[in-house]
């Protein structure tokens, strides 16, 4: 077991996977997820997220490396780490003849639990995601975002120490996204480790408390949101004068404090460097008597972040088609 | 107990297999291209045999058994019993395009108790369906000299050539993933079926085809449920049945466990 294994939630270590025809969908990942953390795994269509979360999942196995959920590896212990995982896969995998409390009832028995444990369990999870009315409807007649709860409560019938979302809100409308990050808060605040697949920047930044950016199946960059942000450039700060002629004086005041240049009319973009408070800004322009009539920060976001690591959007096109991977 | 004890534990995994054999069941109820080659087509077939080639029985030799329908009825369990094995195939399948398989397989379940719970389910709708056709049989004149034990013998029979059905289906599911593959095969069932004596005793089939009959194990598992039908060993022996049935289940199931591991090893 390698040093760290029993200590992290998951540990990877050169993760490697090539398909048959020689597409290398994981080049050499290496990643650690501590526990009670959401890591938010970043990345667009084929960039290698849902082959990784397959491996560690222990639906696939990997080419070369290895790694290990909650201490277990995924390959030699492979069902030890089944029985401490959650998983909800990117295509919601349900069956739409059985109704959503069926369908909670064959999990718990998956899981080894008794039929009046299965029952009570389905009946609070149903509970917990909202789906007590529908719960004795066919899983065919559910919109996209009760398929995706119902996922979710699936996923936590085992009360998994990791669980694994792979892309859970793709084609969600706004209020189901919004309704399951707040139910992904909600579990990791209980301390289950979350390890979230996504292609939406917005997403791994409400929720993750690191990300990893991975690309052509590898990881191009790790950190706290912040950290990643920082990284691609600083803040920028946008103020607008009063009075326009005093642009020119401005400008030069606030050199100083960065690089500043003319925005339009009576106005100065300053990317600052070093210290980021606006009001020594604003403090400035102040005693030199200069009318500030809005300030307004702009920071980067991760699409900055994704764009400078990877030359590309993330909801652009992918390197190669992950579909089926 | 430890986790890895847990997945070895009997009870657990009798219980994943009772839960698994259960939704097979399920499914099959709720879905209706899987009602029709069941339940349906059997019977079609039943109405079109016994009232068709019902003068057969006139020929010859022709074993006596009451009405004609009593002794057609062997080949409708057996048709049956095919074509629910065969739709617990189209129904892995579909799982595996599906995903929901791979939801099986995240679950600490040892890969058998999924095949069995596959298997399992067919054997008990191979009991609904057998009963159910006896059942219509007799209202349109069949009976049955062996009584209650004779019944109940033809309708095991039938329900364990069901679950053998269904191991050779699974394997192939397994083995090829492919759903359109499995929904192909149809035709196949009714060459096992014409290659047996479903509807015609051996002594009236042609040269050849009396010949290959021999070799299909379905031969000995269709007389085995006349003979148990109408407790007449000159029609087949119920015990050959019984054993020509538990070696098709044991074999396919086999074949179908193989077929996973295959499957597991070249994810």
């Amino acid at each position: 077991m390698a040093p760290d294994a029993g200590t992290s939630a998951i540990l990877v270590e050169d993760l490697v996977r090539t398909y048959p025809g020689g597409l290398r969908a994981v080049d050499g990942v290496n990643l650690r997820v501590d526990h009670g953390e959401i890591y938010g795994f970043l990345g667009p269509n084929g960039a290698g997220k849902s082959t990784t979360v397959r491996i560690l999942t222990t639906l696939l196995r990997p080419t070369a490396g290895r790694a290990w959920v909650a201490g277990h590896d995924v390959v030699a212990q492979a069902g030890a780490a089944r029985r401490v995982i959650g998983v909800a896969l990117q295509e919601a995998a349900l069956d739409p003849l059985m109704t959503g409390r069926e369908l909670l009832r064959l999990q718990g028995a998956l899981h080894g639990l008794r039929r009046t444990e299965a029952a009570a369990r389905g009946d609070e999870l149903l509970e917990r995601v909202e789906l007590v009315e529908a719960a004795d409807r066919r899983v065919g007649t559910y919109s996209g975002g009760m398929r995706r709860r119902l996922d979710l409560a699936l996923a936590l019938v085992p009360r998994p120490r990791v669980l694994f979302l792979d892309e859970p809100t793709t084609g969600l409308d706004p209020a189901s996204r919004a309704a399951l990050w707040r139910e992904v808060r909600a579990l990791n605040d209980d301390g289950t480790t979350v390890f979230l697949t996504t292609q939406y920047l917005e997403e791994a930044e409400q929720l993750a408390d690191r990300v990893g950016i991975i690309d052509r199946g590898r990881i191009v960059s790790e950190g706290t949101p912040d950290e990643l942000k920082s990284r691609v450039g600083e803040p920028a700060l946008h103020v607008d004068l009063v009075d326009p002629s005093q642009v020119e004086r401005a400008r030069e005041l606030l050199a100083a404090h960065g690089e500043c240049t003319n925005r339009r009319e009576g106005g100065l973009t300053l990317r600052m460097s070093g210290a980021r408070a606006i009001a020594p800004v604003v403090r400035t322009l102040d005693e030199a008597g200069i009318e500030v009539d809005t300030v307004e920060v702009e920071t980067p976001t991760l699409d900055d972040v994704f764009l400078a690591v990877t030359g590309h959007m993330a909801s652009g096109d992918g390197a190669g088609a992950e579909g089926g991977r | 107990m430890s986790t890895d004890a847990l997945d070895r534990d009997a009870g657990v995994q009798a219980r994943v297999v009772a839960a698994l054999a259960a939704r097979a069941l399920r499914s099959q109820f709720r879905r209706a291209q899987f009602l029709l080659p069941s339940f349906v087509l059997p019977l079609l077939l039943l109405a079109v045999v016994a009232s068709g080639t019902s003068s057969a029985r006139r020929l010859p030799g022709f074993p006596s058994t009451g009405a004609y329908v009593g002794f057609v009825v062997a080949g409708t369990l057996l048709q049956g019993a095919l074509l629910a094995g065969l739709t617990a195939g189209i129904a892995l399948a579909a799982d595996i395009e599906g995903g929901f398989f791979d939801r099986l397989l995240t679950a600490p379940v040892q890969r058998v108790s999924i095949v069995l719970g596959r298997v399992s389910g067919s054997i008990v709708l191979g009991v609904v369906q057998a009963s159910l056709f006896l059942a219509v049989a007799f209202l349109f004149g069949a009976r049955y000299q062996g009584g209650v034990p004779g019944i109940a013998l033809a309708i095991a029979i039938a329900a364990l050539a069901a679950g053998g059905m269904a191991g050779l289906a699974s394997a192939i599911a397994l083995r090829t993933g492919s759903l359109s593959l499995l929904q192909n095969l149809f035709p196949i069932v009714f060459v096992f079926l014409f290659t047996a004596p479903a509807f015609f005793p051996r002594a009236f089939l042609g040269g050849a085809l009396r010949h290959v009959t021999v070799f299909n194990p379905l031969t000995y598992v269709v007389e085995g449920i006349r003979g148990a039908l109408h407790d007449a060993p000159a029609l087949g022996n119920p015990w050959r049945g019984i054993l020509a049935a538990v070696g098709l289940l044991a074999a396919t199931t086999a074949l179908s466990v193989l077929a996973m591991r295959g499957r597991l090893r070249t994810r």
